[in-house]
């Protein structure tokens, strides 16, 4: 018993909808662009510096109890944490030196600046515990990140960004030719904005897995585009009168339903994570979702669309398959 | 590509065996299996397991101006510490990163020994230990007539961090685990960076408190008269002295040049008094016992101040010599507070106070609820994919759920085998490479029914679908792994979790849907001889 809801051949005129598609792109490229510049990213601790705890919640332990026993101007809120326990998450940034005691006051002021978000961390913690007989156990996560690190992690997220783009590039332009590299970092730069544009929008924390994720993104999409690229490079061989943009259409429909497949039991598990995985990985799971929807979308109209713009010539080149391999 | 040569199929099943092997401890308590099993299942990382995460920095003016000042100290040997007739009067200033020596008795004519200095002090400079070239340790250089600069390369700098880094790990490791038994990890990141990873500590206070303090510790007579210690107090302390508290003897003045230090301890302990209270108990070497046997001979009567950190932890009155170099501090500590002392004298002096950038904490409730959480959406996931694989290909699709099923484990044995750490987020890796997995499947699958199509027979369709396949799955996957590479090289902690798993599910998944999928189908086709695949 086979379900057979694809029909065997499609004979979709993708590229004839590529102006379509170059609208919808840059339309979600701009408002991305206008919601980065608006609202911003909202950077979790890792980029944004400060620190962030997660307080099991208890009768004694409250979002009320913690906020009037806190130190210093603080946001606390009620969450439903892993495995659907309720939390009180605490985020502060750095308290003012005369709070920190004489001790901290007479550190020179490059000292107090490297050390004021571990101090604070000190302070607040010791105090929640005295004020509300926390316990070690009851302190679910407490992280804090100085700005030094902070500055440095954001940075190897971006350099990291950037570096497997122009890897991507390199790779595309050895195997293919440099017209499909274009396409397939276009279409890359592409998902990455707009999915940034999302997180923008969403005002969903912005981390280090959200860096993960983004580069995972890069890796599935470029998958996407490259089978689809192996599959222009075949069918215009075969073709050779054949006008490009019939090419790319010929290789867009018999790629379409391995696209629409893999993408869904891609998604099948991702949605697995997103619901079941708790909240450490929604964002994650959130950015993969989005990378993958938009990432099959983007090899089928940005990438190709860019090769036809510019034009392929295969005949400069000798294809070849991968020489030497024998099953 | 349909031929699996005996040896072949070997290969197939020696890999899956090694999977399995390298998997089961996972599932399964090992205690009571042979020996040549694996007992440990994958690590986990301290988000799944709980514990205590710490990136310290150690700064490189505060190395460069500790180093200068050891320099110094030479330098005052080689100048001042040799026959009357011979000395060189100078005064050292150190500011930042350099040492200024300033010459204070000229000749008769007015002139300086400069080039006599010069040549002193150049015969203490060493090289820089692994350098090509003997380049030295120190640039020494003349400041007009009556200074003489001393700097630190750039080259000898990085020498300089290098064991300063070295031995800051060494005494961090002796401070958190004084006996060697814990699980504690402590790396090196970069060439000012300490990463302490501490699996089930609850609690990162005691871990800072420890790693904190300097640990110098120095013997010092002391100068107990009430007169002496209220001119101190009210501002003028006797000249080569200085005013230091305690908690159990309050202020004292302290001579400043100590009798003994805290590179003659030969080993320290936590140990209990005649009232069982908890007290440190130490030993010196034999040079710090000599030393010592000397102080107390020579000082009956007067307070010995044991300092650590600028604190005075114990000042005993001397009122016989001792020999044997076995000293105690007693005092009001609590058991643990006598431990932690313990360990930080016996680790010795920090080259350099570290200052702590980076701090996270996971309970260990925190950590089984990821655990739990990150399991069930596996199992989930891995069913939907299968379910959603068998009603898209059929026997096909049956056969990728199979290959998925050995990819699972492939993964598995791999992490356990390599020793690498599971994360959280590389649960999600793994989750996400059992989506991209089918991948390579769907693609050959997509292959044979194209063929099929074209009216090929079931056999040449199968073959024809893997050769056609293969460089559309290399590439694909080759870009994925370069995605994953760079998160591991860039990436810290959690992150360089979830690309490792990646980087392994890649590798593992084109091995089973190419290799094992095939393998499947092949001998499917052979022992059935269908007239059409149905695919």
């Amino acid at each position: 018993m086979l379900l057979k809801l694809w029909p065997q051949q499609t004979n979709v005129s993708f590229m004839s909808a590529r102006l379509i598609g170059a609208v919808i792109s840059s339309l979600l490229i701009a408002s991305s662009v206008f919601f980065l510049a608006t609202r911003g990213l909202n950077f979790g601790v890792d980029f944004a510096g400060g620190t962030v705890m997660e307080l099991e919640q208890t009768d004694t332990i409250t979002v009320e109890a913690v906020r009037s026993a806190m130190p210093l101007n603080a946001d606390v809120n009620s969450a439903v944490g892993t495995d659907a326990r309720s939390i009180v998450v605490v985020k502060y940034g750095e308290a003012d030196a005369s709070v920190l005691g004489d001790e901290f006051q007479a550190l020179p002021p490059a000292e107090q600046a490297e050390r004021a978000t571990g101090a604070t961390n000190e302070l607040v913690t010791s105090t929640l515990k005295d004020a509300l007989g926390i316990t070690d156990e009851q302190i679910l996560r407490n992280d804090s990140v100085g700005p030094k690190v902070s500055q440095e992690l954001f940075r190897d997220g971006i350099t990291a960004l950037v570096a497997a783009l122009v890897l991507m590039l390199i790779y595309i332009w050895f195997r293919f030719e440099w017209q499909f590299s274009v396409g397939a970092v276009a279409a890359l730069a592409h998902d990455v904005i707009i999915t940034l544009g999302v997180f923008a929008f969403l005002q969903m924390e912005f981390n280090l897995t959200t860096i993960a994720a983004l580069l995972t993104i890069i890796g599935y999409s470029m998958n996407d585009t490259v089978v689809v690229f192996d599959r222009v490079r075949e069918e215009k061989r075969k073709y050779k009168k054949m006008p490009d943009k019939e090419v790319i259409n010929l290789a867009l429909n018999g790629t379409l339903s391995r696209t629409l497949l893999t993408s869904g039991t891609t998604l099948l598990a991702l949605l697995a994570i997103f619901f079941l995985g708790g909240p450490v990985l929604r964002g994650m799971s959130f950015a993969l979702i989005w990378g993958v929807l938009i990432g099959t979308y983007s090899s089928i109209f940005i990438a190709s669309t860019i090769v036809l713009a510019l034009g392929m010539d295969l005949t400069k080149k000798p294809v070849e398959d991968v020489p030497g391999f024998q099953g | 590509m349909l031929q699996f040569p005996p040896w072949k199929v070997a290969l197939v099943l020696l890999t899956l065996a090694w999977g399995v092997v390298m998997a089961l401890p996972n599932v399964a308590n090992m205690d009571n299996a042979p020996g040549f099993m694996p007992k440990k299942g994958v690590n986990l990382g301290l988000d799944l397991q709980g514990g205590v995460y710490l990136m310290m920095e150690i700064n490189p003016d505060e190395v460069i101006a500790n180093r200068l000042e050891v320099f110094a100290g030479d330098v005052r040997s080689a100048l001042s510490n040799v026959a009357p007739s011979e000395r060189i009067g100078h005064l050292p200033e150190i500011s930042g990163r350099q040492l200024e020596i300033k010459l204070t008795r000229p000749d008769a004519e007015g002139n300086f020994p400069m080039d006599e200095a010069l040549s002193r002090i150049r015969k203490l400079n060493s090289n820089v230990e692994g350098a090509i070239g003997g380049a030295k340790t120190y640039e020494i250089e003349a400041l007009g007539t009556d200074r003489i600069l001393v700097t630190v390369p750039a080259a000898s700098e990085e020498a300089l961090m290098k064991d300063a880094l070295g031995k800051t790990m060494t005494i961090v490791r002796r401070r958190v685990d004084p006996d060697g038994v814990s699980e504690i990890a402590i790396t090196p990141q970069g060439n000012d960076r300490i990463i302490l990873e501490a699996p089930g500590e609850p609690d990162p206070q005691r871990l800072k408190d420890l790693l904190s303090r300097d640990g110098k510790m120095t013997f010092n007579l002391v100068d107990n008269s009430p007169s002496a210690i209220t001119s101190a107090q009210a501002g003028v302390p006797r000249a080569g002295y200085r005013l230091l508290e305690g908690p159990t003897t309050g202020p004292l003045l302290v001579r400043n040049i100590p009798e003994v230090t805290g590179a003659d301890i030969a080993n320290a302990a936590q140990g209990f008094d005649e009232g069982n209270r908890p007290q440190i108990n130490f030993r010196l070497n034999s040079n710090g016992a000599r030393k010592f046997y000397d102080t107390t001979r020579n000082n009956s009567g007067k307070l010995f101040a044991i300092v650590l950190d600028d604190v005075i932890m114990s000042a005993p009155r001397i009122n016989e010599p001792i020999p044997g170099g076995n000293v105690r501090i007693t005092g009001d500590f609590t058991q643990e507070e006598a431990q932690d002392l313990a360990a930080i004298i016996e680790a010795g002096e920090m080259p350099a106070k570290v200052q702590f950038l980076d701090q996270r904490t996971v309970s260990a409730t925190l950590g089984h609820d990821s655990i739990r959480a990150g399991t069930r959406a596996s199992m989930i996931g891995l069913a939907l994919v299968a379910i959603f694989m068998i009603i898209a290909y059929g026997l096909m699709g049956g056969f990728a759920v199979g290959s998925l099923a050995a990819n699972i484990v492939l993964i598995l044995g791999a992490l356990s085998g390599l020793g690498a750490t599971l994360t959280l987020p590389g649960i999600a890796g793994i989750i996400l490479t059992i989506g991209m997995a089918v991948d390579a499947n769907v693609l050959v699958f997509e292959r044979i029914r194209e063929e099929q199509r074209n009216g090929r027979s079931p056999l040449t369709a199968v073959q024809a679908g893997y050769e056609r396949a293969f460089s559309t799955i290399l590439d694909a996957n080759v870009t994925t792994l370069i995605a994953a590479i760079i998160l591991y090289l860039l990436g810290s902690g959690p992150v360089k979790g979830f690309a490792v798993t990646l980087a392994i599910g890649i590798v593992t998944s084109v091995f089973t849907a190419f290799v094992v999928t095939r393998w499947f189908t092949v001998m499917w086709l052979k022992t059935f001889r269908p007239k059409k695949l149905a695919v």
